[in-house]
């Protein structure tokens, strides 16, 4: 689908801004209700995300003591701004992306991390003790879950032969669904995925029953709620991304519905079914399987391309 | 980071954490994840029980006294009831303490149910959590048709019990008995094959059975480590005279063979269920007891889904008692926590605290501590508040 608007609605309100912010609530939502199914509770109602960042967002903020403050309220904004930007790279609901040129996987894959990067620095801004274990736990597991992730999307990258997320797109619609053909880079991909949004059992950064909520203890009111929303977009962008990437591509909106609600599936099912994994199990489980399998996957479709060549 | 003196890291756990949902305050000295001290300070809610025990006569002290927890009110009637009795001479009826242990094996499975939940929580595995605590409400559903409430029962009386069960609460016990065997079954193998589970579990906080002996651990938390200790077998009292338990053992010591000791109980709790409704004798539930009690001092021990829970009571031929002296068995297990925690990840420490099962309140006990340098301080009410004050201005 090809439509043309206007450069400052594409930023503002379809598909950057509110659209995503809204979509992302209700990602939030479905997420909440299939884990609580799983789980055989009931769960919120479709509004409770939005009620939920509506009072935090009138709440007061409070600013404790011995933060650097301009920092403490700029790094929410910067979160949220690097998950906003990331999603106009990335051709959402079955529109071509606001923006593209040659290589803006890696653009977005670097604003995708800004979210975790202004966790690890909120959380070491702050006194408290819980925040502090919270940010090393969040920064290990970013270097731990990042390589393995790249690589995952490296793969298809590889096979269409371009950098760009909406040629590759393409590439996935026309030829077989690639989750058949890279079915290993699939798996690190979703995996790699909870690991990047911090859902469980990948969610030791913010272990509640451990170091209370993490990083984020200290914030309260619009600060946590910029986070939340951050995340939520987070969420939509990386279920994309890898519905792009691994489920055949997306060339119209039900399309992208369907295949998402099929992805969440599986993501809220991984979520309900394990205990939460160590800080030192995680890293383990990335570095000693998830990357090596990563490397071969990616041997492999090297080497299949170079034999592809040499045989026409 | 600093340089020269070493700042010693610590966290907090408590008295307010999501992790406890009693107040107790522990603090973590930690090297990076790994823990190298750790404390223990008790004493958030204590709330005076045992004093006014003195000021009230037996039969409201019962009352008094199954409050001192809300997961276990039955056994710590059974103790008080039991030791009252003996104090008397009083015999209950045979059908009476049939239904005092049916009741005390109801209430074990409540709360080790509750307690696979609370532990399967501390280890992020939620989906456990609301699973098991579904399958206890058919326990408290029980417990509810047998007396009325869900969690203090008052089954007991001195002198007997004021429940009876007839054949038709007996056919829905049995037939709840099964479904709950089943589910246990099945958690069974969840505990014991779950990949990321055991990796939370086994190897975790292991006691060695000498560490066990020399701390004094009690219950679950001991028969784990391979220490035989268990008063329903080793001194039987009540109905497990007539209905004897096996006694269920585990030589690790780690935090999986706790999972799997409470677990195994749970089968023998409900097949001492099924064996008392089939062989329970009709007959008396009470028989008359003096509202006096002839002077003496007894001990009262009972084994609480805890561990060994311990009653001293002294008569002084009154209504009320002089002195009543409980010990609970949370208390007793304490110290393996401090002990095996030290080299652990700070991500264990929840899973610790959870595997002795602890259940605060009931475990606070004011000390007194004499020293001469410094004098002990009597002081009246006004004084006390005016400390009061000026302590928290």
């Amino acid at each position: 689908m090809n439509l043309s608007l206007h450069p400052l609605i594409l930023l503002l309100v379809f598909p950057g801004g509110l659209f995503l912010m809204n979509i992302g609530l209700m990602y939030e939502w479905a997420d909440r209700k299939l884990v609580a199914r799983f789980q055989s509770r009931v769960g919120p109602r479709w509004f409770q995300p939005f009620a939920d960042t509506v009072k935090l967002l009138a709440k007061e903020e409070i600013i404790p003591n011995g933060v650097h403050k301009i920092m403490f309220q700029a790094l929410p904004i910067i979160a949220l701004t690097g998950a906003l930007t990331a999603a106009l790279y990335i051709p959402m609901f079955g529109f071509e992306a606001a923006f593209s040129f040659e290589g803006d996987l890696i653009v977005s894959l670097y604003m995708l991390s800004m979210m975790t990067l202004s966790i690890g620095m909120a959380g070491a801004n702050t006194l408290s003790r819980f925040t502090i274990i919270g940010a090393t736990r969040a920064l290990t597991q970013m270097f731990s879950y990042e390589a393995p992730f790249l690589l995952a999307l490296l793969g298809p990258a590889i096979a269409a032969g371009t950098w760009n997320i909406g040629k590759i797109n393409t590439f996935a619609g026309e030829n077989i669904w690639l989750i058949l053909a890279q079915p290993i880079g699939f798996i690190i991909a979703v995996v790699g995925l909870m690991g990047k949004l911090e859902l469980p059992p990948f969610d030791s950064p913010e272990a509640e029953t451990e170091i209370v909520a993490g990083a984020l203890t200290e914030y309260s009111g619009r600060g946590l709620a910029l986070f939340h929303i951050g995340k939520n977009v987070e969420l939509v962008i990386g279920l994309t991304l890898v519905v792009i990437f691994y489920l055949g591509g997306i060339a119209n909106p039900i399309e992208f519905i369907l295949k998402s609600a099929g992805l969440f599936l599986v993501v809220s099912a991984l979520q309900s079914m394990f205990a939460r994994l160590r800080i030192d199990q995680t890293v383990g489980l990335w570095w000693r399987l998830g990357a090596l399998m990563g490397l071969l996957q990616l041997l492999a479709i090297i080497f299949g391309r170079y034999l592809g060549e040499i045989l026409r | 980071m600093t340089e020269g003196k070493k700042e010693k890291f610590i966290v907090p756990i408590g008295p307010q954490h999501p992790a406890l949902k009693e107040p107790g305050n522990f603090e973590f000295t930690v090297d990076g994840e790994i823990v190298t001290d750790a404390a223990v300070r008790l004493g958030f809610v204590h709330r005076g029980i045992e004093k006014a025990c003195e000021t009230r006569n037996y039969t409201q002290d019962l009352y008094l006294l199954e409050r001192v927890c809300g997961i276990c009110s039955h056994v710590h009637a059974t103790a008080f009831v039991l030791g009252v009795e003996k104090l008397a001479g009083v015999q209950a009826p045979p059908r009476a303490e049939a239904i005092r242990v049916l009741a005390a094996e109801l209430e074990r499975i409540h709360s080790h149910l509750l307690w696979f939940g609370v532990a399967a929580h501390e280890a992020g595995f939620d989906t456990l959590f609301m699973y098991t605590w579904r399958d206890r409400e058919v326990v408290m559903d029980i417990l509810e048709t047998l007396s009325g409430s869900r969690v203090h029962y008052s089954v007991n009386v001195l002198g007997g019990v004021k429940i009876d069960i007839d054949q038709k609460l007996s056919d829905l016990i049995k037939k709840d008995m099964d479904f709950l065997e089943e589910r246990t079954e099945h958690y069974m193998k969840v505990v014991t094959t779950d990949e990321t589970f055991l990796g939370r579990t086994r190897g975790i906080g292991t006691l060695s059975r000498d560490r066990a002996k020399l701390l004094g651990a009690v219950g679950p938390t001991a028969r784990a480590s391979g220490v035989k200790r268990d008063i329903r077998v080793n001194a039987p009292y009540s109905g497990y005279k007539e209905f004897p338990v096996k006694m269920v053992i585990d030589q690790t010591g780690d935090l999986e063979a706790r999972f799997v000791v409470r677990l195994k109980e749970l089968y023998e709790s409900y097949r001492l269920i099924k064996v008392i409704l089939e062989k329970i004798q009709p007959g008396d539930i009470v028989t008359r007891i003096k509202r006096k009690i002839p002077e003496g001092e007894v001990i009262s021990r009972v084994e609480a889904p805890r561990g060994e829970l311990f009653y001293y009571i002294k008569s002084n031929g009154t209504e009320m008692p002089d002195r009543v002296k409980v010990r609970t068995p949370s208390l007793c297990n304490w110290g393996t926590i401090t002990d095996v925690a030290v080299g652990h990840k700070l991500a264990d420490m929840p899973m610790l605290l959870a595997g002795i099962d602890p259940c605060f309140s009931c475990n606070d006990r004011m000390v007194e501590i004499r020293s001469d340098s410094q004098p002990s301080q009597i002081m009246d009410w006004d004084g006390l508040r005016k400390y009061g004050i000026e302590y928290y201005k």
